[in-house]
């Protein structure tokens, strides 16, 4: 290691750290090899929390920068100028073991522009697994990006070693794709989704008989995609999301923000903010539908294609479908008490879990530190309605803005 | 009666029981700590492991494993008057065995779940900011937590530095979890002083300074959201923030 890596590190990390879909979580595996370091908590675990508030638990980098694709929204793109470098896999697998063992991080995030060629890079991002693996017996997360358009094989090998993959959607239809990322093809980016899928469900299918089955990707696949570079409408991002859990068993979709970083006429304006509200929403929504029970076409309305910026999808859910409001806290079955502003997983468990015991007060409501700031317009407590405004959509929005305008949240803090 | 016992959970324990068997106690509390008082007689508890164990068994079996946790938790941490809290769960956990964790909120296990919620979430944090030197091709790490949480960190990373030999220190309590051929022990009373980097050590702390500095995302800055996760009192030891 030598003082050119502090240059290396700078710009690949600077390069890597608008990348959103960085999480350790949801796979557990404990050391058990020989000589071997590391092991992944399944509750994710956050190492550091930069100065802007979010947490940093992997070492994200690209492997390049020095891309020979032209994606307009992109800024290593071949046209731009600035500043190239590449790091070598012993280098990226080095940096990592020894972030590992200070405990600053939990594991690996590489993802990498494409250098040369597709299968050029690929065969750089497994030789990283290969080394972390094999050389340092390194059993930490690592999470790899698929390079769009190389070899199906590599894109098997990789995964053997991998805890994660994600092979980036970029934009939600292939009209956008076509106008933003025209060396991008649909199929390419598909194929390896559905060859990692199927590999994964074999796996497991085949751990049924063989216990010694290595798991393909425990952690599963992931996707990310652009928003706000092109006018395609949340309901066409949701109804995408969907589609690829269910058809792929994606274990998440990312959204980011566009943030502009060039004018082209198929680009927003270079004074655009970054949709950083519309972000936030696609994720409150993208988070009803896996853990809520909320169907995309529940969160839109014929002529709403679009999440509303001011209030949050569940609450707008209720607000629209105020008939199915007021609930009873000590009756509602559990689903229906997850549909309650305000109201999230946590709570509405320990609702049920207390309400055996005896009939529940506001008070005790309160005492069980459930927040009730929102959750009261929508509820009653042993038939008494706690809103203390008349029952209508209309009212209630008003009282919920007169709150927000007194706390001044910044969006920030809801992230 | 107060009943004064040595600062081990064991003779915490060990009080709980002659609290049954002998006489009720008015409270519970640590030796070193306590000031006598013209009202209340007190008596010191020898710590006696056979009598803990009793009193352990009878909550696994009475109450729950849950309640059991609990409990420990809330030895662990820095709430004052926490043998009392305690003592006061106990008493009311025998009545309602098996459901009594099903009360949460009530006056006499809300305190000791959000102790034990409190120890919970300090470990959790530690887990992620427990920073490691390499010195000499040791581990060493050094910290202040605000709850006991020592014991409860350290299995944590002997399973992920299995083959590494680690020293875990918690200078506030001046005692230390030592760990080697995947074995560890915890050592009281000792006294580290500073410690010297090698010019590796100091690099590699350097790269992860800037790597953690460049992170920021500048439009972002947030600085209050940032010490609500990493608060200062925390930071002394994060080579980050050095
Ligand atoms: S392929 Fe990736 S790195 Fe290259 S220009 Fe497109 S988005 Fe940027």
């Amino acid at each position: 290691m030598n003082e050119s890596l502090f240059n290396k590190l700078r710009i690949l990390s600077d390069a890597a750290k608008y990348d959103v879909s960085c999480v350790s979580s949801g796979v557990e595996r404990k050391n058990k090899t020989v000589g071997g370091i590391g092991n992944a908590s399944s509750a994710g675990i956050c190492h550091a929390w930069s100065s802007d508030g979010r947490c940093i638990s992997l070492l994200k980098i690209l492997l390049t920068n020095d891309c020979i694709y032209d994606c307009s929204y992109c800024l290593n793109r071949v046209t731009n100028n600035t500043e190239r470098a590449t790091f070598t896999p012993e280098e990226v697998a080095e940096l990592t073991i020894q972030f590992y063992r200070r405990n600053y991080i939990e594991g690996l995030f590489l993802s990498s522009a494409v250098e040369k060629s597709p299968d050029h890079t690929m065969e750089n991002i497994y030789k990283v697994l290969e080394l972390l693996r094999y050389k340092y017996n390194f059993w930490g997360y690592v999470h790899v990006k698929v390079i769009p358009g190389a070899d199906p094989m590599l894109v098997q090998k990789a995964g053997m070693l991998a805890d994660r993959m994600s092979v980036n959607i970029e934009l939600p239809t292939e009209k956008s794709l076509r106008a933003l990322a025209p060396q991008k093809k649909i199929e390419n980016i598909i194929k390896p989704m559905s060859v990692i899928n199927n590999e994964i469900t074999r796996t497991i299918e085949d751990e049924k008989f063989f216990r010694s089955t290595p798991r393909f990707v425990p952690g599963g696949q992931s996707t990310q995609m652009i928003i706000g570079a092109t006018p395609d409408s949340d309901k066409t991002i949701l109804g995408l999301s969907q589609n690829l859990y269910d058809r792929f068993n994606m274990k998440r979709v990312f959204f980011s923000a566009y943030i502009p970083v060039i004018s082209s006429p198929n680009l927003p304006a270079i004074s655009t903010m970054p949709p950083l509200l519309r972000e936030h929403r696609l994720y409150q929504a993208d988070w009803l539908m896996r853990f809520y029970y909320f169907n995309c076409e529940e969160l839109f309305t014929e002529t709403d294609q679009n999440l509303d910026l001011d209030f949050d999808p569940k609450m707008m859910y209720a607000l629209r479908n105020l008939n199915r409001f007021p609930l009873e806290i000590n009756k509602a079955p559990y689903e229906e008490l997850l549909r309650i502003p305000g109201l999230g997983v946590k709570s509405a468990q320990k609702i049920v879990r207390e309400r055996k015991n005896a009939q529940l007060s506001y008070d005790s409501l309160k005492k069980m530190r459930t927040v009730l700031k929102r959750a009261k317009y929508f509820i009653t407590v042993k038939g008494k309605y706690y809103g203390n405004v008349k029952f209508d959509p209309e009212i209630i929005k008003t009282e919920l803005r007169r709150m927000e305008v007194q706390q001044q949240l910044s969006i920030y803090d809801l992230i | 009666m107060d009943y004064l016992y040595d600062g081990t959970f064991e003779g915490l324990l060990t009080c709980i029981y002659y609290h049954y068997k002998n006489e009720a106690a008015s409270g519970i509390y640590e030796i070193s700590k306590y000031q006598h008082s013209m009202l209340n007689e007190s008596e010191v508890i020898e710590t006696d492991i056979l009598k803990a164990s009793i009193v352990s068994e009878s909550i696994l079996k009475k109450i729950s494993r849950e309640a059991y946790v609990d409990i420990y938790y809330c030895y662990l941490s820095f709430l004052e008057n926490k043998e009392n809290y305690i003592l006061d769960f106990l008493v009311f956990a025998f009545k309602y065995g098996k459901n009594t964790m099903n009360f949460y909120t009530h006056d006499k296990v809300l305190p000791i779940k959000e102790a034990s919620l409190k120890v919970t979430r300090e470990v959790h944090r530690f887990l992620g900011i427990l920073r490691f030197s390499d010195i000499d091709g040791i581990l060493f790490a050094k910290f202040s937590p605000d709850n006991d949480v020592l014991l409860l960190v350290v299995d944590h990373f002997a399973d992920r530095y299995r083959f590494e030999k680690f020293l875990i220190y918690d200078e506030k309590r001046k005692k230390a979890a030592i760990y080697a051929d995947e074995t560890w022990e915890i050592k009281e009373n000792i006294n580290i002083e500073s410690i010297e980097y090698s010019e590796d050590e100091a690099m590699i702390q350097g790269l992860w300074k800037q790597y953690f500095t460049d992170m920021a995302i500048k439009e972002r800055k947030n600085f209050n959201l940032q010490f609500q996760f990493v608060p200062a009192r925390y930071r002394k030891n994060m080579s980050e923030f050095k």
